[in-house]
Order: C-alpha cells, then structure tokens, then sequence
C-alpha cells in the first residue's frame, strides 16, 4: 500500500513539478505570475486533441505540430498582451495574464464546447506492470518520469551551455545590465514565453490523458503547481520539480489518512512556506541592498 | 429648515420600506397575453459542463408547444442561464431571471448546492419549480409550496441500488464515493439506510470534490478496504478519474453509480470504454425507446435543436417540464401562479416519459421509483431491474 501509493504521489507530483517550471520559467526571466498558463497548455491541448480527432494524424506528428503550436502562442501572448504595456504594475501584470486566462477559455468553449472530451496518449494508463508484489506501475505514470527527467536535464544543459540560456539568467539577474551586453532582453522575455508554454503543454497532455478534457480542466493543476513552485522555490528550477514530487507524496499520504482534507493540503503547505521560508525550500535568499 | 427635515424624513422612511419590503415586490411577471417565460439554470461550462444540456432540453418542449398554438394562446418562451455549477453564480443568474425578465417557472436546475443557494429565494418571490434536474430531501421536506420535483431523491435512489448490489449481485463489501454536497450526503445517507437494514457496514466511505483531479490515494483506500462494489454520487468527471485511476492501479471493482451519471453514451466516450458493466439508476426511459412521446421528442430535437445530441440528459431536460405543461393547460385562460399551483397540487399518477408522478398539497416528492440499468457494449442501455419503488422511504412514513 505504501509502496503504491509513493508511486502515485510521485507520478501527479512529476506531473505538478513539470507544470511548475513551466510557471517559473515566465517567473525567473520575467517576474510574472502568469495566470494564463493553464489556459495556454489547455488551448494547445485541444489543438492536439483536434489533429488527433479530426485530421486524424499519427499520434508523434501531432505532437510535434502541437509543440510549435505551444511555442507560438507563448510568444504571442508575450508579444500581444504583456509588450504593449508600458512599465505595467505587479497588479497591471497579474489582471493582464487574468484577462488572457479568459480569454483563451472563452476560445476553447467556443470552439470545442464545454463537455467533456477523451484525449487518449499512446502511454495507457490501462497497461500496467507489477515490478514488486502489490505495487503496479503503468505506462502513463513511466512515460510522466521519463518525459520530467527529460526536461530536467535539457533545462540543465540549455541554461548552463547555450548563450540563449545564459543570455536568459543574466535577463533574470539584472535586464538592465543584460540589455547594456547587447542582449535583446525582448526577445528573450518571448522566447521565455515560448519555453514556458511548451513544457505546460507536455503537463497538460499528461493530466489531460488522466481526467478529461475541457476548457476548464488546468485551473486546479493550475493552483498544485503554483503551490509546489512556492515549496519548491520560484526562483529554482530543480527546487520546483521537487517541490511538485513533494506535494504529490503529502496529497497522496494525507488523501489516504484523511481523505476530506485533502483538496485543502496544497494551500496549507502554500500558507506554511510563506511563513515560514518565504523564497521556498529550495531556493537561494537574496537579499538587496539599497 | 422644516421642509428640509419632512422632506428628509420622507427618504428615511421610504428607504427603510424598501429595505422592509418582502422580496416578493422584486419580480417582475413571468406572463402576460402573449407569453408564458419559463427558464433554467445549468452548468454551461465549467467541472460539471457534461450535465449542461439538461437546461437546454425546455427548448423543445417550447417550441413543441408552441408550433402546436401555444398554452390557451400563449407562447411558450424559456430561458437558459449558465450557472458554471457554482451557488454563487446560481443566485446571480436567477435573481436576474427573476427580476430582469420576470419568469413564471422554473424547470430543471441541476446541482443541488446551487437549488439549495436559491430555493428561498423562489419561495419568497413566489416563482413555481418544477422537475430540479437533482433531487435532495431538504428541496420538499418540509413542504415547500412552490416547489415540485420530479427526479427521485437520491437517498431513495441510493437505496434500492444497494439493494441490487447485496441481493442481486451478493456483493458484501460496500465502498462509497461521494461528492462533498448535499448530492453526494444524501446519495451516502440511503446506501447506509439500507445497509443497516442488511446489518452490514460500509467498508468505506469517501468524500471527493468536484474540482479533484488526483484520485490515487482515494482509490487506493478502496482497494486497501477490500470493497468488491464502489457506489458513487459524483460528478462525470470525477467519475471518469476514479475508473481510470483504479484501472491504472489494477482494481476493478464493480462501478455502481446514481442516475446522473446515467448519460452512457457519454460517459462511455470520455472514459475510453471503461463505463462498459457500471451500473446505474435510472429515472427517466432510455433515450432510444420505442414509446410515443419518446419518439415525438426525438423527432423534435432533430427539427428545432439539430445541434443537440440526442442523449438521456436532454431528454430528461424536456421530460421535466411534462407537468408543468399538463397543469398549465388544465389552468385554461386565467392563468396566475396559484392556479397553477392548484393544478399541479392535483396531479395523481402522472405518466410521462419518467417514472409515475403524484403530488397532494402535503407531498410534492413526485416519485420515489428508478430503474436500475447496466453500460452494454458500445454503451447500450440493459435493464437489470424494472421501476422500483423504495420500501424503506423515510418520507413515505
């Protein structure tokens, strides 16, 4: 029991964690709290979903074309929403991404309605294997590991070894000074953007796969992953991944203990970090001086 | 000074009269010569979008009514509000029906947090309800004047699904899934009644939130307890994430769940087949009967609402307002809302496209009878027990 449930918690917790950095990395470069993220991976979800159902394309050539979709609009929303806003509030920039949020599931209604879809990935839930006695893995949950160790280590090598990587920490550390070295801080704000909305996207196709699909279906993904980036720390990319794998395993711990509390966990560990480790678990506190 | 004072004294009072008034000035009328203005609400969008079409089902049934002449010359016009099923937005939605464009009856209604958050308010404003598209004891216990429904509570329902389980299909480890709401509560309320009645108990009983995307651990518990039946009053989607969360851990057990999960070609298709051998209630005749008004209303849903797709919930949406038609008609001319309540006070053994419907003006629980049906495959509709009263309803006592 215990066994199956550390595999669960750490499979909704990869799922959590992949979606966090998809947040932090708008945050990191940009320092906006995009609340638009789960809308813009359940957009490019549905686009998959369409490719799939009404193309009827094989299942990686949908996938492929759904990423540069993602990617698109990432830039788009950047280059659309946040751009023309001239030296915006935190406020002005939080109503901005809202704005967006509704804008994007007032699309997704229109276009595909409000009911409930399948969204079938070629990693089934339904196939499912018993490494030890009592503890069944099944595809989805091993292709979630894969797919976040992936990302993991791309992001690792992207920021350490590429210039746009460095080019985006040193956005991040001080825009003014990077825009002084000759970089286009603009261009890597949407390239940022882009980044964001393919990893959310990846997230969303694996929630989706496990519920239904909907317009509706990434607010509360949305909320967990916002709550493992606070644990984990938004300013770290590791620390938010293990900040998802951490709340996965406390959901599912204390879903199974006291099941009626847990949809409330995720927030409670949100107020207990802000109180008590306000940068996260994992993320270096700096402190300016003025 | 004086004229001053008097004059202030008049605003005083004229807003403390205001204040003071009864809602029941609020409204405006739901008809005049030319019109009846009936409406619903409904999740539109949103967790719950799956049972949006219920509140859209009315439009048949107007336009049927209508393209027949209309009521004693009256048209029939109805109004369908998304509610996102969420109360808060219920209130705003109704209350903006009812004083905006002034309605004469509700019909439908799904979600009974949201019929809970505006039940009172319908009472003061004296607006008739007929057929909630949920039905929960608190609605018409004790009686509310205006307030008829149509749909078996779910304590009932919960009930005689129970029974099937431990008679029919010998199963003796009963789990419960259930939705944190009055919905969910009363569905967990019946299974216990009639569990204690066999002297068993529930092997567990689990609460969820409609908004809950993560089932492992509650899943787990199930097949940790050992329960060979999960019986469930939770929403579609909710539904779909628990058989796939417990497929993907190797657990099946048999799925048994309340008539509004009942919309098989639905569930069938959003949970990738797995809805095959659920078991569910059943209020309404399944949606491909050979019956006469089954068939007049799906020939009139393809006429006036091609878009519409033909399933157990629209249906439904149009079965719920049967009586409200059949008393407006009996009313004749002089129409006024406590005409109408006299007619539907009057009705006995009404026979629709549900079960049979029975009001008196110290019963307007309309039914207490379900079929019980079984998901075929390609998501068939099989009877495994005909309409079934429950002997053990506490309201009948």
């Amino acid at each position: 029991m215990i066994g199956q449930l550390i595999i669960e918690g750490l499979a909704i917790g990869a799922c959590y964690g992949l979606f966090a950095i998809a947040v932090v990395i708008i945050y990191k470069t940009s320092e906006v709290v995009n609340f638009a993220q789960g809308e813009m991976a359940m957009l490019s979800t549905f686009i998959a979903f369409h490719i799939l159902n009404y193309y009827h394309y094989p299942f990686w050539l949908a996938f492929i074309l759904t990423m540069a979709f993602a990617i698109l609009l990432g830039v788009l929303i950047e280059f659309l929403f946040l751009r023309p806003a001239k030296h915006p509030s935190l406020l002005g920039l939080i109503v901005i991404t809202l704005g967006a949020e509704m804008l994007l599931m007032g699309l997704a209604g229109w276009k595909w309605g409000a009911e409930q879809k399948e969204f079938v990935v070629p990693m089934s839930y339904q196939v499912t294997h018993e490494p030890f006695p009592g503890m069944i893995i099944n595809d989805w949950a091993i292709a979630v590991f894969i797919t976040a160790a992936l990302v993991m280590v791309l992001l690792f090598l992207f920021f350490k070894y590429t210039k746009l990587g460095i080019a985006m920490r040193a956005t991040q550390q001080n825009q003014h000074a990077a825009k002084i070295m000759g970089i286009r801080v603009e261009r890597v704000f949407s390239i940022a953007w882009g980044f964001s909305s393919l990893i959310g996207t990846i997230a969303a196709m694996f929630f989706a796969s496990r519920s239904t699909l909907d317009p509706g279906f990434m607010l509360e993904p949305f909320l967990r992953a916002f709550a493992a980036a606070v644990l984990g720390g938004l300013m770290s990319i590791p620390g938010v991944f293990i900040g998802g794998e951490l709340l996965g395993l406390i959901e599912n711990f204390f879903g199974y203990v006291w099941p009626e509390w847990k949809p409330i966990v995720a927030f409670v560990v949100i107020i207990l970090v802000l109180c008590i480790r306000p940068s996260g678990l994992f993320a270096k506190h700096y402190v300016k001086k003025v | 000074m004086k004229l001053k004072t008097t004059v202030g004294m008049i605003v005083l009072a004229l807003a403390v009269a205001l204040l003071m008034a009864p809602a029941a000035f609020a409204g405006k009328p739901g008809f005049d010569d030319k019109e009846i203005r009936i409406a619903a609400w409904g999740p539109q969008t949103g967790p719950a979008a799956a049972w949006g079409n219920v509140a859209r089902g009315p439009n048949v049934m107007a336009a049927i009514v209508n393209a027949e002449g209309g009521i004693h010359g009256r048209k029939l016009k109805h109004f369908v509000r998304d509610d996102q099923y969420n109360p808060a937005q219920t209130k705003l939605v109704v209350k903006e029906l009812v004083e905006q464009q002034g309605i004469f009856s509700f019909v439908c209604g799904t979600s009974a947090a949201g019929g809970m958050a505006v039940k009172d308010y319908l009472k003061d404003n004296k607006v008739i309800w007929v057929g909630p598209a949920t039905s929960v004891e608190e609605y018409v216990f004790p009686v509310n004047p205006y307030l008829f429904t149509i749909m078996p509570l779910y304590e009932d329902e919960a009930s005689i699904l129970t029974k099937y389980v431990v008679e029919k299909l010998k199963m003796k480890k009963i789990g419960i899934l259930y939705q944190n709401d009055p919905y969910g509560k009363n569905g967990l309320k019946g299974v216990l009644q009639r569990l204690k009645k066999y002297r068993m108990k529930a092997v567990a009983e689990i609460p969820v939130e409609p908004t809950e995307q993560d089932l492992a651990s509650q899943m787990q518990k199930f097949k940790s307890s050992g329960a060979e039946a999960v019986l469930m009053w939770v929403a579609p989607k909710t539904a779909v994430i628990a058989l796939k969360t417990s497929k993907s851990m190797g657990y099946t057990p048999q799925w048994v769940s309340s008539m509004t999960l009942g919309d098989y070609e639905l569930m069938y298709k959003i949970s990738g087949g797995l809805w095959e051998g659920v078991v569910t209630g059943a209020f309404t005749l399944p949606p491909e009967t050979r019956h006469p008004l089954m068939d007049k209303y799906r020939e009139a849903t393809k006429k006036y609402a091609p878009e519409e797709r033909w399933g157990v919930f629209f249906h439904a949406g149009i079965m719920f307002t049967e009586p409200l038609i059949h008393a407006l008609k009996k009313v004749g001319k002089n129409l006024s809302t406590e005409a109408c309540l006299r007619e539907l006070n009057k009705i006995r053994n009404f026979k629709g496209t549900g079960g049979k419907i029975t009001y008196t003006p110290k019963r307007h629980q309309g039914t207490d009878s379900i079929m019980v049906m079984k998901c075929g495959p390609n998501a068939t509709y099989i009877k495994v027990m005909d309409w079934t009263s429950n002997e053990l309803a506490s309201w009948k006592k």
